[in-house]
């Protein structure tokens, strides 16, 4: 094992190989309070990528309800359970890692998942915590809630995958930090399937090797955003590179939301894979089961959310998410426009803050009618 | 862990090995016997030339040295055989195997078992039998019950090698709306083939069910360009008999080149499926001496 720096835990812990972080990271911010399980984005990924033989059930985006839906089933609450408790509540992590928890002779801890458990991949959806009772009003957090958790590859700048490949079938891009499966070299032995804690490594029984959600390299290669966010019509994305918190650009949206405003979120922190997918929790969600799910920080990154119409810099970052289907790398906030730009510098993207409201003539001469909508 | 750690402790397991050295020069050697009026590869599970072949019972030892481990392998001991023809030469490998496991879906995994030989062995200097080392070149051939059921169902098909696996045999109730192959032209379906359109020795279409390979240490197991070997198993009785065949001296530098009279090393792995046995998580065997008979006049 070597010593690794993983911000997200604010301490060195120990992976399989020497530290070595890309020239820039693929990541992706998803707004939880805006998702409506629509799965368009399940569909555009599933339409580009996984319409084949023997990916019949593989979703390499999925979007299931919490707090009773998984993909693979259980995926992680079986982990969650197997880890035991930890503690979690600060900045510095003083639980274990799962590469730290490994048990003697694994390289990492894990579980191999049951190819019946991803029969059902919208088990659970739309399920509450539980029934209202007669008299019971909403309160928040609600006392009774569910809210959709959308999910591709975290792209991990620990992956788990990577690190428990016994043949180096998996690697980790250098350009962009994308983690890829070597369709040529993957026997098959679904050690990467039983060592992902999410569950984005998939078995292919016509192949017989694995395979794994690509990040859409061929798109990022080309500037533009995957497809599970550029189909996305709640406009809950935004993909684009993160830095390391201490070369946090304040002009990179992703590194405005998740190390300026905090108020994205990585998923489960405490297994240790620095993963690079960030959520920014649902504000009606109980705090200790965002804790337990996004780590510390939580209740700061609602109260910043909720008063985001009052921060151009975050409302207009808010605002650029599926404005485009090109990757913002910079981006500004002036007289009331948000503006995006690629990374040549050119223009991709601009949003105005407020929309204007153009207010019509309740009669309409030309027809001689009545409107019933002015605004 | 480092891969140079990974060294040290191979390393270590291997030095361990030396000092248990003596004890382990009794083991197994293995005699093959020359076949007479025979060429070509050596198939025949049943053939009468078995029976002079002198049995060996080679203890299978658990992979516990390179991580992912397998500390108590299901499969202990496995009994084997060779022969040559002058051209070829045959390993029978037998062991008892309760469950047949040729099915390979997430949570099912195959039987298997592998020869392994180093490529340029030097009499009296035995390399790193857990799958060689750098300089260490070893030929490791691996029969899979699951290519051995492709196999078997190719023989009786219409189209031959055309028979992978499919969705439809492995789960009978299945549905399908429509596959990327059944719409597009086989070029712009390609996309959607995976491991199969970029031919991965795994998933590429199977005349044999051995596959051959090349090693040079842990991780490093390489499917070679040029297949030679074969082989034939069948299940039967709560029993697995596997034949793995190669020529004496292929002719392309990557494998040994033997001939009747010479002496080399044999070592083998097994694996069982029923128990999610794969990859690393293996039972493995030591060398065992390997002498080829000279051809009867």
């Amino acid at each position: 094992m070597s010593k690794v720096f993983n911000w997200q835990i604010g301490r060195e812990m120990e992976y399989p190989y020497e530290p070595a972080r890309p020239k820039r990271q693929f990541a992706m911010v998803m707004d939880l309070n805006k998702c409506i399980a629509c799965q368009t984005c399940t569909v555009a990924c599933k339409t580009n990528w996984t319409p084949g033989r023997g990916q019949e059930y593989m979703f390499w985006n999925n979007v299931e309800s919490k707090p009773y839906g998984f993909y693979p089933l259980g995926w992680d609450v079986k982990t969650l359970e197997k880890h035991g408790i930890q503690d979690a509540m600060g900045p510095v992590y003083k639980g274990k890692t799962l590469f730290e928890a490994a048990p003697e002779g694994e390289r990492v801890l894990g579980y191999l998942p049951e190819d019946i458990d991803y029969a059902h991949p919208n088990i659970g959806e739309d399920d509450s915590l539980g029934n209202m009772q007669q008299g019971d009003y909403i309160t928040v957090p609600h006392m009774q809630w569910m809210y959709y958790l959308p999910r591709i590859c975290n792209h991990c700048t620990y992956p788990a995958c990577l690190g428990s490949c016994p043949r180096q079938s998996i690697y980790k891009r250098e350009e962009d930090g994308i983690v890829l499966l070597d369709q040529a070299r993957c026997r098959g032995y679904r050690e990467c399937v039983k060592g992902c804690p999410y569950k984005k490594s998939f078995f292919n029984p016509v192949t017989r090797v694995s395979e794994k959600c690509i990040g859409c390299y061929p798109a990022v290669e080309n500037g533009f955003q995957t497809q599970c966010t550029q189909a996305c019509i709640g406009k809950i994305r935004l993909q684009g590179f993160i830095t390391t918190p201490d070369k946090a650009r304040e002009d990179n949206p992703l590194d405005y939301l998740i190390h300026i405003a905090k108020i994205a979120k990585p998923l489960y922190p405490q297994f240790g894979l620095e993963p690079n997918v960030y959520y920014i929790p649902p504000v009606h969600v109980p705090l200790p089961f965002l804790a337990q799910m996004f780590g510390h920080g939580v209740p700061e990154a609602i109260a910043t959310y909720r008063k985001a119409s009052a921060d151009d810099k975050l409302l207009g970052c808010l605002l650029l998410f599926g404005s485009t289907p090109r990757i913002i790398h910079r981006y500004k906030v002036e007289g009331g426009i948000a503006y995006g730009y690629d990374d040549q510098g050119d223009e991709v993207s601009r949003v105005p803050l407020k929309e204007p409201i153009h207010v019509r003539a309740a009669y309409d001469s030309r027809f001689e009618t009545y409107r019933s909508n002015i605004t | 862990m480092s891969m140079r750690e990974l060294k040290v402790v191979a390393t270590a397991g291997i030095t361990l090995l030396m000092a248990v050295g003596p004890a382990l020069a009794q083991d197994p050697s293995l005699r093959a016997v020359a076949v007479p009026n025979s060429a070509g590869p050596l198939l025949d599970l049943e053939a009468a030339f078995w029976k002079d072949a002198p049995a060996v019972k080679v203890p299978m030892l658990p992979q516990n040295i390179a991580n992912p481990q397998n500390t108590a392998p299901a499969v202990t001991e496995i009994e084997v055989r060779a022969a040559h023809n002058g051209q070829w030469y045959a390993v029978l490998i037998e062991w008892a195997d309760a469950t047949k496991s040729d099915r390979i879906v997430l949570d099912q995994f195959g039987d298997q078992v592998a020869l392994e030989l180093p490529i340029n062995y030097k009499p009296g200097d035995a390399p790193n039998p857990m799958m060689g080392g750098p300089g260490e070149r070893m030929n490791i051939m691996q029969w899979r019950a699951a290519f051995q059921h492709d196999v078997d169902k190719n023989s009786k098909a219409d189209a031959p090698l055309q028979n992978g696996p499919q969705i439809a045999e492995l789960y009978p109730n299945v549905h399908v709306d429509v596959y990327p192959d059944e719409v597009l032209r086989a070029t712009d379906a390609r996309a959607y083939t995976g491991a199969v359109g970029v031919d991965n020795p795994i998933s590429r279409p199977k005349r044999t069910a051995v596959i051959e390979q090349m090693a040079e240490g842990f991780g490093s197991l390489t499917a070679m360009p040029e297949q030679h070997a074969d082989g034939r198993g069948v299940w039967s009785n709560g029993r697995w008999k596997v034949i793995i065949t190669h020529p004496l001296a292929a002719g392309d530098g990557n494998t040994p080149v033997l001939k009747p009279g010479d002496q080399t090393l044999a070592a083998f792995a097994v694996w069982e499926g029923g128990t999610k046995e794969v990859g690393s998580r293996k039972a493995w065997a030591n060398w065992a001496q390997l002498t080829f008979d000279p051809v009867k006049p």
